[in-house]
């Protein structure tokens, strides 16, 4: 303590001639540190890319070599040439084409570098980054929709603050952690995810059940109510448990009986041709249905192309073939989304966050020095046949993120990564925590803020510590 | 002209005299400085633990010249205190001022480093004299607590809601209106002793009901968990175990001190693929969770670094954890191996040793014994409390896994946790004596959100909310009562179901984590869910189908509906409704609509 008191004795002078004149006047001026930021956006849409999506075959491409016969893996890293976007200096690959006509509307972070938590399982990975906490650990942690959720509440009380679009529970032995992280965990399930598994059956999630047409629907409702009022146990005058059940059922009844909620739900009431612009799959509806929810008010909406092991992004075979689809899949409804949210002048209250649990290479599992077992299934040196050509192995020390509005900047790049392999971060490396932070900023959240569980508080981003990245805004 | 204004406000509110240590300045100094600066923290090598330790940076009489001071008013961002949160308001800044300059006033003894620590052995408390009648120990207990409380009391319920609520409270079943009705016209005074007992001996519905509270605890999911998760599950041994009411020590000498894999289960955890957080290998969730389950305390925090909110350090953390492992663990510190191995050993040395050289067979043996002796009492206090919370809505210690905290009976919680202790360890004679209470009878008590201990004073039960399994199974009890027995309770109960999303909606945990309490609090999504959703939309179909199915009258229909659901008639008024969401001539659909409307109700869904 004695260097640090010796400091402040000197330092300290000042200070104590600012108290003669009347100190306490300072602290009431200077601002508290945890001072809420002015929100730039009101509803955010995570674009997730479940299963670990390749950033050299997407978003940041390095060497390419195309596929014959014979040429050593370790030549190769890129499996699709680069195409220019409309910003000068950004380049991507081929198959993003229509995401590159909108590359001027926001900004490509390049270094995402997420944990090596050993053994590398997407369902692990995904937790992390959906929780900002990586598991196991002693309380549930909740979900970054949930902390959305809990400290913003919702824009329109008919529309859940937090949707879940495209995630079917079931992944194999990985099913438990998929549930895991899709909860509000200690912040309680008010707070919890409303799960849309499939977006063509959305308008499902908010109608009456199966069978059941409105006017009856209506009438077991006001049944009910009237029941409850004139209940011979309602004489006893207002009860807190009470009036909490009534009044949650009244929630999901406004949700439930709300047309204009009802019909942003339902994603076959778009116009025609706009549909089908989205209409790649069910990612490409669920981005329809987002666009259709942030116009209604909906608050935090993750759109996922969904887990499924071994399919999808989780490319462990076959990778180049599959990436080929699957950017099929997220191109032109990406893309879409963001000039319709442009159009709509809505683009810049809303952050639209697309982003995956890790990156893949085609030769190191994890990052050099990783403990982690090499998962790929196309083991071989040299390409023998197409299914070896592609990005198997994942790989943590790099990854990309695209950011839209919500006060983001256009048209900017952000990060650096190595030419040649190990593809590592070389410059302004983006944490989970601080890419959560800088998530949270544009919402107006703090990110050291905090709600106590088990006596201890508990952060937004890990121990409070996610710092913004003040460069990513305009 | 400002900082002169300031001035006059500050002496004007703060004159010598007005700083209260305990009411001004303790809550001000614990919030601001204690996180860095009091028990096992000191930033910097500053405490504030005691007077003397405060003293190193402030001088009394002075503030000009205390460094504390200095450093609370400092306009440098990066040497003003606090350095994590809010500054001092200009308020509390001249609380302090005015605190130091008048010398620093400190109560005598008193520590911020001071958690309470509630005592562990037993205490055997003398039951008052049997007075007004009330013959059983709670009611003799709880009466100089009411009287010392100035809560009036013996306020009964009638023999519907008491019976309502042994029947949820011990079976997690309904009772029918055949039950009540031989219940209500029973003369007998011993009635309520009588029906207790009789659920109580109903071996396989405690069990069905009892094994959702086990569960909970114990984490034990019936499907997979993880990846790595271990094969055995404890559900076998746990029902064998409930049916014969095998005793609590012996109940839990087995889970921390094994003799098969199935109770094995418990303390070994789960094992997560690929690197985990040393604070969350299995043998350091075996420490929390033991710890947590049977002694009621929070080893969490003291699982990285010495904790915050309790007196436990990472050395005995690690000292516990190491009981569970093959050989002594190497300490980490927030997750940073720090070279140091520590030896196994108790949390509570006073009670015996476990020998740190001996095989891990033997000191689980050791530890089991030690945590189930007589002299500790808080294994008695623990199991009793949780029990008290069950029935009654709230521990007389809260919350239930923090046993440190003061009860607000002592006498009630020792009593019954000796008597527990001294009669075989046997849970339910415990729930018998608390279910047979007048206490048990007395009107129930609406519960305040987010009540602090110091500020709870018992009236009675808590209203509680029935759980996913209760509410279900009280659907399909509902079902079975459209058409006569021999059918009575042919479904399989949710208790023994797989965990679906409408249970899971409804607050069943997902059971990778000790529970020992669930959320009460009902939500928009589990409205959602259950005014819409598909597993319980069918289940009232199914229901209505079966009612309307029957050749009863609309009247007849809505009359034995009513009964069932509520073991009372429906009021003119209620008919009325019902019979107007009925039409003309029910059918399956009305009736399944009038089904949902009576299920939802709060008098359907509350235990009052």
């Amino acid at each position: 303590m004695n260097n640090r008191r010796e400091f402040l004795k000197t330092a300290s002078s000042a200070t104590l001639a600012a108290l003669a004149a009347g100190a306490p006047n300072v602290t009431a001026d200077s601002a508290p540190r945890s001072e809420w930021p002015t929100p730039k956006a009101d509803s955010i849409i995570l674009l997730w890319m479940a299963g670990g999506m390749a950033a050299p075959d997407t978003f940041d491409p390095k060497r390419y070599v195309p596929f014959d016969v014979g040429v050593p893996l370790e030549k190769i890293i890129s499996t699709f040439p680069a195409i220019d976007t409309n910003v000068d200096g950004i380049k991507i690959t081929e198959g993003l084409e229509n995401v590159a006509k909108v590359m001027d509307r926001g900004t490509l972070i390049r270094t995402h570098k997420v944990a090596d938590l050993g053994h590398i399982l997407h369902s692990r990975h995904q937790y992390h980054w959906h929780t900002g906490y990586e598991p196991p650990i002693t309380v549930a942690a909740p979900h970054i929709g949930s902390w959305v959720a809990k400290s913003l509440g919702p824009r329109n009380p008919a529309i859940p603050p937090f949707i879940d679009v495209g995630q079917v529970m079931s992944a194999g032995g990985e099913t438990e952690a998929l549930k895991a992280f899709h909860t509000a965990g200690f912040l309680g399930s008010e707070h919890g995810p409303f799960m849309i598994p499939n977006p063509d059956l959305a308008a499902k999630a908010v109608q009456p059940p199966a069978g059941m047409d409105a006017g009856r629907f209506s009438n077991r409702y006001k049944a009910f109510k009237k029941l409850a009022e004139s209940s011979p146990i309602a004489r006893h005058g207002s009860s807190y448990q009470r009036d909490s059940l009534l009044r949650s059922m009244e929630n999901a009844y406004r949700i439930l009986n709300d047309k204009k909620a009802a019909s942003a739900f339902d994603i076959s009431l778009e116009e025609k041709d706009s549909f089908a612009k989205y209409n790649t799959g069910e990612f490409g509806r669920g981005c329809l249905l987002a666009r259709r929810l942030v116009e209604a008010g909906a608050r935090f909406i993750e759109v996922t192309t969904g887990y499924y092991p071994f399919k999808k992004w989780d490319t462990h075979e076959n990778g180049h073939t599959t990436v080929r689809q699957m950017k099929r899949e997220i191109d032109q409804p990406i893309a879409q989304l963001i000039l319709d949210l442009e159009t709509r002048g809505l683009l810049d209250r809303t952050l639209v966050v697309l982003a995956s649990e890790f990156s893949r290479d085609m030769i190191i599992e994890g990052v050099p020095g990783s403990s982690a077992r090499d998962q790929s299934r196309a083991k071989t040196d040299v390409l023998k046949e197409m299914k070896h050509y592609g990005q198997h192995r994942h790989f943590t020390g790099s990854g990309s993120v695209l950011m839209f509005g919500g006060g983001i900047k256009r048209g900017f790049l952000y990060g650096e990564t190595a030419e040649e392999r190990p593809l590592l971060s070389v410059k302004n490396p983006v944490t989970i925590p601080d890419l959560h932070a800088t998530i949270f900023h544009a919402l107006g959240i703090p990110a050291d803020h905090n709600y106590e569980i088990e006596k201890r508080p508990f952060y937004l981003t890990k121990d409070g510590k996610g710092k913004p990245i003040p460069a990513l805004f305009a | 002209m400002r900082p002169y204004l300031v001035i006059i406000f500050i002496s004007v509110l703060f004159s010598a005299g007005a700083v209260d240590f305990k009411k001004d300045i303790q809550p001000l100094l614990k919030n601001k400085c204690s996180r860095c600066h009091s028990g096992h923290e000191a930033k910097g090598d500053f405490s504030i633990n005691t007077r003397d330790s405060l003293l190193k940076a402030a001088k009394p009489g002075d503030s000009g010249s205390s460094l504390l001071f200095q450093l609370i008013t400092s306009k440098d961002p990066e040497e003003r205190m606090p350095s994590k949160g809010e500054a001092l308001t200009p308020k509390q800044v001249a609380m302090v001022k005015t605190w130091i300059d008048e010398g620093i006033v400190w109560p005598k003894d008193y520590s911020f480093a001071q958690w309470r620590k509630a005592p562990l052995a037993p205490r055997t408390v003398k039951l008052p004299p049997v007075k007004n009648g009330l013959k059983n120990p709670v009611d003799r207990l709880l009466q100089s607590y009411f009287n010392k409380k100035g809560v009036k009391q013996w306020k009964l319920v009638d023999d519907r809601i008491f019976l309502r609520r042994a029947y949820l409270d011990l079976i997690g079943l309904l009772p029918t209106p055949d039950q009540y009705r031989s219940f209500s016209e029973d003369r007998d005074s011993a009635k309520y002793e009588k029906v207790v007992d009789a659920l109580l001996a109903n071996d396989e519905h405690y069990m069905q009901h009892w094994i959702s509270f086990w569960n909970d605890a114990f984490r034990n999911s019936y499907t997979r968990q993880y990846h790595g998760g271990n094969k055995y599950r404890l559900t076998n041994w746990l029902k064998t175990s409930l049916k014969a009411n095998k005793p609590y020590d012996k109940f839990a000498h087995e889970l921390i001190s094994p003799n098969s894999g199935e109770q094995a289960a418990f303390i070994d955890g789960i094992k997560w693929r690929g690197t985990v957080n040393s604070s969350q290998v299995v043998e350091m969730q075996a420490a929390q969770n033991v710890a947590q389950v049977f002694l009621g305390l929070n080893l969490k925090c003291a699982s990285c670094h010495d904790s915050f909110i309790n007196s436990w350090t990472l050395d005995q953390s690690y000292a516990f954890a190491s009981v569970f492992a093959n050989a002594p663990m190497e300490k980490h510190r927030c997750d940073k191996p720090t070279g140091n191995k520590v030896s196994a050993g108790f949390l509570y040395p006073e009670l015996g040793k476990v020998d740190p050289k001996a095989s891990r067979k033997v000191r689980l043996k050791q530890l089991a014994d030690l945590m189930t002796k007589k002299e500790n009492g808080r294994f008695s206090r623990v199991i009793v409390n949780r029990l008290w919370a069950s029935f009654f809505g709230r521990g007389l210690v809260d919350p239930v896994d923090e046993m440190d905290n003061e009860p607000w009976s002592s006498d009630l919680l020792d009593w019954l946790a000796q008597d527990f202790a001294s009669n075989g360890h046997d849970l339910k004679r415990t729930m018998r004596l608390l279910a047979t209470s007048q206490a048990y009878r007395l009107a129930s008590v609406n519960p305040t959100p987010n009540q602090k201990p110091k500020d709870y004073t018992f009236k009675g039960p808590l209203t509680k909310r029935l759980r996913a399994e209760q509410l279900l199974d009280g659907l399909e009890q509902l079902g079975e009562a459209a058409s006569p027995p021999p059918n009575r309770l042919a479904f399989k109960r949710h208790g023994l179901r797989n965990l679906d999303r409408l249970m899971r909606i409804l607050g069943r945990p997902k059971r990778d984590q000790v529970a020992t309490s669930r959320d009460p609090q009902p939500t928009t999504l589990q409205a959602l869910e259950l005014s819409n959703g598909e597993i319980m939309h069918k289940a009232v179909q199914r229901v209505g189908a079966k009612w309307a199915s029957g050749k009863r009258t609309t009247d007849q229909l809505i009359e034995d509906l009513f009964q069932n659901a509520f073991l009372r008639r429906p009021t003119q008024k209620e008919k009325m409704l019902a019979a107007s969401l009925l039409e003309a001539k029910p059918s399956n659909a009305t009736v399944s609509d009038l089904v949902w409307a009576i299920i939802l109700q709060p008098e359907f869904q509350l235990i009052h």
